[in-house]
């Protein structure tokens, strides 16, 4: 039981990495449709941006913004020069698929040469550890937890308060239609890429806060978990991201604990096929139809 | 020559012919017939090992390959030419396992991301079931075919093995072109071009999409058994997902559905490029010329995406209705024939 516990303490930590990088990638596959592999690169970036400021000397938190806004330009970049133009075009026969997939594999060996091969760690305090219902969770491991909380009331904020998000939604339903009602798409595209961008890149610090060490294949390393926490809630809806994030979250820390570490991302990878097989549009495919809402 | 450099142009070859089959098989089915398939690296894959189980011997004590150092789940030890008639069965029937699963269901984006994750946990499993392949360390050793029997020394052989190769090849484009240039060629285009309008004409397309699912992963098989007859040795590190993209750039800088256009690709892709990288100066991080073969292939799948999607050597546009008029002979009405 306590082992049990602990567990899922420590699922709830790569839950909440998770949470906030799913609801980035969902977000952008919503307003523009494009399944972008190299999301994880876009984390990484992140990651070293704290990284380079962490290390000469400036704190975590400045540095989680500076990955946030480095991550937010390099993604924003990305579809303004590579991914729009190609989108734009049409890809009949190809799908954008593979141009982002050779951009992840130039991104990813491009820091591979920039960065090394080495392991990273941020610098900073180790607060007290927190014990609470079995679980046993470090400082930082609880102000990742609340980075990902905060994130996503945001988020939800975003979408139901504001101009940008009533935008983003409507372009997300039926593009068409929005630009027909007036609504600049491509300025609306644009935000999403830099909101799913900055969300992005606060993944990649947080990720790089809740591990002991990360290199530069470590954001792509967890691509596929991400993708499928926006499968498993449904491909383009945030709030199922979120459900779909605590649910692999949780699944891949207790393979890893109870049966091999190994295992842990290979999981994630068997629940995304057996996602897309049988339960394409996610746990909540059902609530969605009856509500018809997509957000 | 040197026996270094004998060695080098031997394996460079043997390699060309490995990879135009195995680009042949890729193109096939995503040229050809338009399927997705970024786990095509794992048919490669198992067609090699199928090889080395074959050839390796039961494992186990008194094994002089299998003792000791390296576990696998089975092993035996067939005459030469069965380990490759059986490494291209395996290739074929694990595509056929595959495809039954994820063609009929998915399509575009999520078929390519599902074949990825294929990749991923055929990769993750391999390296991890110690028992099963010999895990992360990969399966070492392996005899050579008719090595013991020609008792050639070892640059002849290297040679020999050249020839050897050069034959599959040829073997495999003859068969390949032969699909492609018939009625069933034409079949599995209609399925790239527009799949209602295949099936409005009475075309299965679901077995035709199966089938060539099956022949493309019977040449990756057999690339993969060609390839470990030679190297000798192989790992999970081999065949990550990132080899599938090799073969993908290929088929797109050559020219998707063309089979000169193949072997063209491969001629740039991976040998000319891929080996021009390894001259490029050191700059001190260690794998950087790993690094930088992939962002050369990255590139130039954007460069040729962008620029010229149909590749060097496009696909040929056949003129059907003029070659047929062509071939009826004079005065033969062809009103009456149906149309092809």
């Amino acid at each position: 039981m306590s082992l049990l516990a602990l567990f899922i303490g420590f699922g709830l930590v790569t839950s909440a990495v998770l949470a906030i990088a799913s609801v980035g990638f969902t977000l952008q596959y919503a307003v523009t449709n494009v399944l972008n592999l190299a999301y994880g690169e876009v984390m990484t970036v992140g990651a070293l941006t704290a990284y380079v400021i962490n290390k000469r000397g400036g704190s975590i938190w400045i540095g989680l913004v500076a990955g946030a806004l480095s991550a937010a330009i390099v993604s924003l970049l990305l579809n303004r020069f590579i991914f729009g133009p190609f989108a734009r075009r049409g890809l009949k026969l190809f799908g954008m698929v593979i141009v982002t997939i050779a951009v992840s594999l130039i991104m990813s060996n491009g820091l591979l040469i920039i960065a090394g091969a080495s392991t990273f760690s941020y610098n900073f305090d180790a607060g007290p550890t927190f014990t609470g219902l079995g679980m046993i969770l470090t400082t930082e491991q609880v102000v990742v937890i609340v980075i990902a909380i905060v994130a996503m009331i945001a988020v939800r904020l975003l979408l139901t308060r504001t101009k940008l998000g009533r935008a983003m939604r409507a372009t997300s339903t039926d593009e068409s239609l929005a630009r027909a009602c007036g609504i600049p798409i491509r300025r609306v595209t644009d935000a999403a890429w830099l909101i799913s961008g900055a969300l992005c890149g606060i993944a990649g610090v947080v990720l790089g806060m809740s591990v002991t060490g990360w290199g530069v294949f470590t954001g792509q390393g967890l691509l596929i978990t991400i993708v499928a926490a926006a499968v498993v809630g449904g491909i383009g809806q945030p709030y199922g991201a979120m459900l779909g994030a605590l649910l692999l979250g949780i699944v891949t820390s207790l393979v890893a604990g109870y049966f091999d570490p190994a295992y842990r991302d290979i999981s994630a990878f068997v629940i995304l096929v057996l996602f897309l097989l049988f339960r394409p549009k996610g746990i909540l495919a059902d609530v969605v139809a009856q509500r018809e809402v997509v957000a | 020559m040197s026996n270094a450099q004998q060695y080098y142009a031997t394996l460079l070859l043997v390699y060309l012919g490995v990879d135009i089959i195995a680009a042949l098989g890729l193109n096939l089915q995503f040229g050809v017939t338009g399927i997705l398939n970024f786990a095509f690296i794992i048919f490669q894959a198992a067609g090699a090992y199928a090889y080395a189980l074959t050839t390796l011997g039961a494992p186990g004590p008194g094994n002089l390959y299998g003792a000791g150092f390296q576990t696998y789940f089975w092993g035996t030890s067939l005459p030469f030419p069965l380990p490759f008639l059986v490494a291209a069965l395996v290739g074929a029937a694990l595509s056929l396992s595959v495809g039954a699963v994820i063609l009929p269901r998915l399509r575009g984006d999520y078929q390519a991301m599902a074949f990825l994750v294929v990749s991923l946990i055929a990769t993750g499993v391999a390296t991890n079931q110690i028992g099963l392949l010999n895990g992360a360390n990969g399966l070492s050793l392996v005899p050579k075919p008719l090595k013991a029997e020609l008792g050639l020394t070892l640059s002849d052989y290297d040679w020999f093995y050249v020839g050897l190769t050069a034959v599959f090849c040829v073997i495999c484009w003859w068969g390949v072109h032969r699909i492609m240039s018939s009625p069933l060629g034409r079949a599995l285009r209609t399925v790239r071009e527009n799949e209602q309008a295949s099936l409005a004409l009475g075309k299965d397309v679901r077995s035709l999409r199966m089938l060539a699912f099956a022949i493309g992963g019977g040449l990756a098989g057999l690339s993969g058994a060609l390839l470990v007859g030679f190297i000798s040795a192989w790992a999970p590190g081999s065949w990550v997902y990132a080899e599938t993209f090799v073969y993908i750039t290929a088929v797109i800088v050559g020219g998707f559905g063309s089979n000169l256009g193949v072997i063209i690709g491969v001629l740039l892709v991976p040998i000319v490029f891929g080996e021009a990288t390894r001259f490029l100066p050191d700059v001190g991080q260690a794998g950087w010329i790993d690094a930088g073969q992939l962002i050369v292939y990255g590139v130039l799948t954007l460069v040729f995406l962008w620029f010229r999607p149909r590749g060097v050597f496009p696909e040929r546009r056949v003129r059907y209705a003029r070659a047929a008029a062509k071939r009826a002979p004079a005065g033969v009405a062809t009103a009456g024939s149906t149309p092809p």
